[in-house]
């Protein structure tokens, strides 16, 4: 390490040698070289950060030159990564760039993000971000997370446990993908270059303090930002039990999360008794009125298919909806009904094998 | 009783800071409330923040509370 080129942080009271020698041994992976990347790119190597992954599958574009600010008119049409790897080998040769030039997708994700510390997600689409979150939960892998959106920015640092032990992850915030559409991206919405270039900055600032063990990084809180304004807000986040964490890798490859894109979710009799205890949460039994076993009124309101599109056309006010059946192909019919009247906006679930395999689970209701 | 209410992201556009004063009590009935005279939140997925604490179940709201009304941003 060249001391002299840091010497401007080592001489800072509570940084020193130690926080510089911590910096040249950490491997952070920087995911989307774009708005929020490149900002972050350009601090991290200054700093010395010993090794830096750098995935972007994209090339250059002309639209990209407004806030992508590594690159120049020359790179149009060239890889982002390696672009972006030429800039900033040219600014820090100590630091050793690993390049990802490709897409990062469920097949790769859990192998690129294995090989490093701490991962920033810069990405500008919410299936990318669902994905780096849940496979940095799978491998318990420190997330930063920056996000923006029009003149604000969104930061929150992920899976790191604070003094109590409690860690947090993007879907503790926003537990399902949004639909297509539901939110727009930046080339929908637009965004001011110098947005995520303040956002990106902020999170490369966070990305030391985490490895350097300084300050208070943003664990377990979202930071919201507005250019606008200059306010900052600070929410603090708490764990959620509204969706199952990922437990393997074939869950991730898969995307067994439950996802409200997928219309409605099967689900087994436990879950459904997990979501019986909420509130907001309505079961609903299908079977005609003849139907044997009769179920407990309190717990489960009996709408039978006969009668179901007039009950369907009513304002359900509940947000989780649960039917179940005999055998759980009436209620499967009745979720696509509901799914088709409040799409994303609820989230609807079908008792997958309906009563007859879960017979024991209604006699404790 | 009278709450703050601050919004973000896109929901500004719509659901400007503002107090209000509601009848409801709790932050399940701000939420119905809230879908009622603002159809768009409706159809969005947001998160609500009872005096900056995010709301993962139904809270009690008191008299002066501050409510965020928070979406996710993707952009990058």
């Amino acid at each position: 390490m060249n001391t002299e080129r840091y010497q401007r942080q080592i001489i800072l009271g509570g940084f020193g040698i130690e926080s510089q020698q911590r910096l040249t041994e950490a491997k952070v992976l920087v995911i989307g070289a774009g708005g929020l990347g490149c900002p972050a790119l350009q601090y991290l190597v200054a700093a010395g950060v010993g090794c830096i992954g750098i995935a972007d599958h994209d090339v250059v574009e002309l639209s990209n030159l407004q806030r992508q600010v590594l690159f120049g008119m020359d790179d149009i049409g060239l890889s982002k990564a390696e672009v972006a790897a030429k800039r900033l080998q040219q600014m820090n040769p100590e630091t050793e760039l690993i390049l990802h030039p490709i897409l990062v997708d469920r097949t790769n994700v859990a192998e690129i993000i294995s090989g490093y510390d701490l991962i920033f997600d810069g990405t500008d689409n919410f299936e990318s971000r669902y994905l780096i979150n849940d496979a940095c939960v799978l491998l318990k892998k420190p997330l930063v997370f920056a996000a923006v959106s029009g003149f604000e920015g969104q930061i929150a640092i992920f899976n790191v446990a604070n003094e109590l032990g409690i860690s947090t992850n993007y879907r503790d915030l926003f537990p399902f993908q949004p639909g297509a559409n539901e939110i727009p991206n930046c080339a929908e919405n637009g965004v001011l270059g110098v947005l995520p270039g303040i956002i990106g900055t902020m999170a490369a600032g966070e990305i030391i303090k985490l490895l350097t063990k300084i300050g208070k990084p943003l664990i377990n809180k979202l930071l919201h930002y507005n250019l606008l304004s200059q306010e900052q807000y600070e929410i603090n986040i708490s764990p959620s039990d509204e969706y199952q964490k990922v437990t393997t890798e074939a869950e991730l490859m898969n995307n067994n999360i439950e996802n409200p894109i997928q219309s409605y979710i099967e689900i087994d009799a436990e879950r459904m008794m997990e979501l019986s205890k909420k509130d907001s949460t309505l079961i609903i039994d299908v079977r005609e009125r003849h139907e044997f076993p009769r179920l407990n009124a309190n717990t489960f309101q009996q709408v039978p298919m006969s009668e179901f599109d007039r009950f369907a056309s009513s304002n359900i006010k509940a947000d989780h909806i649960v039917l179940l059946c005999q055998h759980g192909i009436r209620s499967v019919a009745a979720a696509e009904k509901l799914h088709q009247k409040y799409g994303d906006t609820k989230r609807i679930y079908s008792l997958k094998g309906g009563i007859t395999k879960w017979r024991n689970h209604f006699l404790t209701f | 009783m009278e709450i703050e209410i601050i919004s973000f992201g896109k929901i500004s556009e719509f659901i400007s800071n503002q107090k209000i004063t509601i009848d409801c009590g709790t932050t399940d009935e701000l939420k119905t409330h809230l879908e009622n005279i603002f159809p768009q939140l409706a159809g969005m997925k947001y998160k609500l923040a009872l005096n900056k604490n995010l709301v993962q179940q139904n809270s009690e709201i008191k008299n002066s509370d501050s409510i965020a009304i928070m979406p996710p941003f993707s952009g990058g």
